[in-house]
């Protein structure tokens, strides 16, 4: 009975003794929510959290996924409750306003000096507020390319440009009327120069705007306001012509994304994808059919070959309970390394400069050589710090953009009307 | 040459199936589509042609959603919440429909209409709040927690169909139980039950799939990747613009919609029985 009574002790003593011991070296817990989505992507953000969480025992991430249609939701009911997760996955615009509305914690004393160094200042400024502070961690962005059907160039004669020396946009429209072809003679085009995807077509011509030097918005007198002139009128009078006067692009592209114009693509029905994200790549090679051969072209060049471009981000809200832990884990995440098996994941480009020169960027193999020699192009998309841009293109530009398109209105039309009601919006975000 | 009766009733029968066959081809064809879908790779289903038959039928897509990390985890979370939802939903609104539809006074009147105003407000709106109050309670990012907000969302539209319901019976049947000596749950049990069969089968569906469906609650109240549910879990395969991992979201559809149509019809069978035994009553 003794010894039973003393076993029972003993054990009740170790028992003790190990609960109190595992309390008291309870790992910190962050908890990162990602919006990786492709399976590659999933499975890249997976290994680096499995990496973190094997070699500190200490600070255990937990990863959770969320998806791009809700986040924003999820995010702003998030900070209203204070129920917030320790790092979370979005992209520098609306970064911007939750960091206007002290959401986020001010990252700016808590990067490394290697991790600002070798970020591009590019990247940095699509981040940076105006009082200077960083709320994110800009890690992956994205340029947009030309993808061309390889047989349809080569039965067309057409050479492709080289990286060194990119076709303008005219030497582009030029190769369109080339490759717009009606094979059966009935009248009907069997295949256009190009097509591109219309369907909310704001944020694309702004950005590809850039190389024309056109921005859109101004500062006058305190004010925003909205001037469409020579340099914003170039790329919609380009395009209308594609569509309408040289007939060298589809209207297809009018009213569907540019993921919906693949299948067309692969079809024959389109020689060329002009102002495709790079990602469109996966597309192509998890659905084109066998010996079907593809390529990527550099950016177009007007003035330059800048593109605005916005950046995929990591941060930490204002209410994080374990915003030291969080942040060791995103310098780990966004190491050389990491942030570029991410980026290869996502089919994106890493924002580190020494990450962007490996070896999985400069392959020719699925365009990435020629993609990737696209980021000396991208620029912090010039709408990114107007306040009020979600409205003033939800509720004006989109319809505006939509008719022009349709063409339903003229060029000039279209420039008066953007300049005359962008006030009513911008004048209430001022 | 004329037809006989019973030829022309048979050939007026076959007319009438092509129509009716037409209809069920129509409302059965997003199905069609979806399982279709699901067992194609990629390169059949980004094609300017789609074929409704897959040309190299793959199991790959149900062999992700029933993996480890796929969705069968989530579909038994969604069919506990759902099941415990629907039926807390309906114990709660059966006795306090019947005291609203028997028991005439302003108040009553008064909360009918706060019901009907209740319905329309946004789940945006009272997300906030219902988060703080499960939190305070240390219910959120459990499945109690959305079970409890489930049976809140749903109740005003239940309790609103059964009062309708308990309206629509004859409070004479209660009286004459009542004067052949039967206690009130013996006429709440025994009588108006069977009687109320096709109502609480309706409002039962209406709960059930009203939880099973939902996403937003779902997505805010549960954190803990092992307590998601269906509908969240089916949105890691939704991308950004338009684009989506369609084979496995097709899949994972597949699955989750299985329990779905087997309680429909169940609930069905049931709710025919129960309209048929409400006729013979009377």
């Amino acid at each position: 009975m003794r010894i039973r009574l003393l076993l029972v002790a003993v054990l009740l003593v170790v028992l003790a003794s190990t609960a109190a011991s595992t309390g008291g070296s309870a790992p910190v817990r962050v908890r990162f929510v990602s919006l990786a989505w492709q399976k590659q992507a999933v499975e890249a953000v997976k290994a680096v959290v499995a990496d973190w969480n094997r070699a500190n025992p200490s600070i255990q991430v937990d990863y959770a996924q969320v998806d791009w249609g809700s986040i924003h939701d999820y995010l702003q009911t998030s900070f209203q409750t204070g129920d917030v997760p320790d790092i979370f996955h979005y992209e520098s615009i609306p970064i911007l306003d939750f960091a206007k509305r002290g959401f986020l914690t001010d990252l700016t004393p808590m990067i490394s000096k290697e991790l600002r160094a070798d970020v591009l200042p590019a990247a940095w400024q699509t981040v940076l507020t105006q009082d200077k502070k960083i709320y994110a961690i800009p890690y992956l962005w994205e340029s947009l390319i030309i993808i061309y059907n390889k047989k349809a160039f080569a039965e067309a004669g057409i050479k492709p440009p080289t990286v060194a020396n990119p076709w303008t946009w005219d030497e582009m429209q030029k190769a369109a009327k080339a490759l717009t072809k009606d094979r059966d003679g009935d009248g009907r085009t069997d295949q256009f120069g190009a097509a591109l995807g219309l369907r909310s077509p704001v944020n694309r011509v702004l950005n590809l705007s850039m190389g024309f030097g056109g921005t859109y918005f101004y500062q006058q007198g305190g004010r925003t306001v909205v001037y469409v002139g020579d340099a914003e009128r170039q790329l919609l009078t380009i395009l209308m012509n594609m569509l309408y006067v040289d007939k060298t692009a589809s209207l297809d592209g009018i009213g569907r994304s540019s993921p919906e114009l693949i299948p067309g693509f692969l079809a024959g029905r389109y020689a060329m994808l002009p102002g495709i994200g790079v990602w469109a790549r996966q597309q192509l090679v998890e659905t084109a059919p066998a010996g079907f051969e593809w390529g990527v072209l550099s950016p177009l060049k007007a003035k330059t070959q800048y593109q605005g471009s916005a950046t995929q981000t990591l941060s930490i809200p204002a209410a994080a309970k374990n915003k030291e832990a969080a942040m060791r884990f995103i310098e780990f995440a966004l190491n050389r390394d990491n942030m570029a098996k991410q980026a290869l994941g996502d089919w994106l480009f890493p924002t580190r400069a020494s990450s962007i020169t490996l070896p999985g960027f400069r392959t020719p193999q699925n365009g990435w050589d020629v993609s990737t020699e696209s980021v000396k192009s991208l620029r912090m998309a010039t709408w990114q710090r107007v306040l009020g841009y979600n409205e003033w293109r939800t509720r004006l530009a989109t319809p505006l953009m939509n008719e022009l398109f349709a063409n339903r209105i003229t060029v000039e039309q279209f420039a008066r009307r953007l300049e005359s009601e962008s006030p009513e919006i911008l004048d209430r975000y001022r | 040459m004329t037809l006989s009766r019973s030829t022309r009733r048979r050939a007026g029968t076959a007319l009438l199936f092509i129509p009716l066959s037409a209809y069920v081809a129509f409302l059965a064809f997003p199905l069609l589509w979806l399982l279709s879908t699901s067992f194609k790779l990629p390169n059949e289903i980004m094609v300017s042609r789609p074929a409704i038959v897959p040309k190299q039928p793959t199991l790959e897509n149900y062999r992700e959603v029933l993996g480890p990390e796929g969705v069968v985890r989530p579909s038994l979370n969604t069919f506990k919440v759902s099941v415990a939802a629907a039926l807390l939903a309906l114990a709660i609104a059966l006795p306090a429909a019947y005291a609203l539809a028997r028991k005439q006074s302003p108040l009553n009147k008064a909360i009918i209409g706060w019901i009907l105003v209740s319905q329309s407000f946004p789940s945006i709106l009272i997300i906030v709040p219902l988060f703080l109050i499960l939190a305070r309670v240390a219910l959120s990012n459990s499945h109690v927690g959305l079970i409890f907000v489930y049976v809140v969302w749903s109740l005003p539209f239940v309790l609103w169909i059964l009062h309708g319901f308990v309206k629509g019976l004859p409070v004479e049947l209660e009286e004459a139980a009542a004067m052949d000596g039967a206690s009130f749950p013996q006429i709440l049990f025994r009588i108006l039950m069977p009687l109320l069969l096709p109502g609480l089968a309706t409002t039962l569906l209406y709960a059930l799939v009203n939880a099973w469906n939902e996403f937003f609650f779902a997505l805010v109240v549960l954190k803990d990747p092992d307590l998601v549910t269906i509908q969240v879990s089916l949105a890691r395969f939704r991308g950004i613009e338009g684009l989506a991992r369609w084979g496995p979201l097709a899949a994972g559809s597949v699955v989750a919609t299985l329990p779905a149509l087997i309680a429909f019809t169940f609930l069905q069978r049931r709710l025919v029985s129960g309209l048929l035994s409400g006729g013979v009553k009377n």
